[in-house]
């Protein structure tokens, strides 16, 4: 049998604190709204492949923003 | 553009359930209902491609609030594999064919409910983020991998 990896104290503190907390708040707490530059300048893009879309993120977007591919 | 809050997620549920629409979040939108605490900015929905499904969609997202050409309304009918919507109350992905998930009926059998909302299992979430392999998912997928454990001890204690 394959033992899983001891998960981190931090990250365990935060699963069991975000697990007593009601949806909406985690809601709150979870969805942040910040300007993304390239990314939000259209209101509507469509992609035929998602490869098609992967690629137009390489392009275009800021590496920053972590977009790009590894 | 505000923030994504949980009185539209009950809006946009509410909307594709009377339709009927087959959907899932996905993504880290998906692993937050589950119980993921992090960050992010819009919410993703991994969508039945099927002709009908998409058509009840687009009359969801409409009902909503989300401002569609006909054009537009006609590309996402099509069912392309990646649209982003930022024309509506929220910031909104479609994704119908996402990386490292073969097929919708699969993921729809591993589903999740969440307080209504149908989501990914864990394990989906992270075959998405492992195939797309951007910058992003490589820094976030430690932690959600450990949140997955998290997750399934905790499924298997109720």
């Amino acid at each position: 049998m394959i033992s899983e990896p001891e998960i981190p104290r931090d990250w365990l503190d935060d699963f069991e604190a975000a697990a007593r907390r009601p949806l909406p708040l985690r809601f709150r707490y979870a969805f942040i709204h910040t300007y993304k530059p390239v990314l939000d300048d259209a209101s509507f893009r469509s992609f035929e492949k998602m490869q098609d879309y992967r690629r137009w993120c390489d392009e275009n977007l800021p590496d920053w923003l972590g977009y790009g591919r590894v | 553009m505000a923030a994504f809050e949980y009185r539209q997620a009950e809006e946009i549920r509410d909307a594709l359930d009377a339709r009927g629409v087959r959907y899932l979040f996905i993504g880290k939108s998906g692993a937050i209902l589950l119980g993921f605490p992090d960050t992010t900015q819009d919410a993703d929905l991994f969508v039945d491609r099927e002709d009908a499904n998409c058509r009840k969609l687009v009359a969801a997202l409409r009902e909503v609030g989300f401002e569609l050409t006909d054009d537009q309304a006609a590309e996402i009918e099509r069912g392309k594999d990646f649209v982003q919507l930022r024309n509506g109350p929220f910031d909104l992905d479609l994704v119908f064919a996402p990386d490292g998930i073969e097929r919708f009926s699969d993921a729809w059998q591993r589903r999740v409910e969440v307080e209504g909302f149908p989501v990914c299992h864990p394990d989906d979430i992270i075959a998405s983020k492992a195939a797309a392999n951007r910058v992003k998912d490589r820094e976030s997928l430690p932690r959600l991998r450990s949140f997955r454990q998290y997750w399934m001890k905790k499924q298997k204690e109720r």
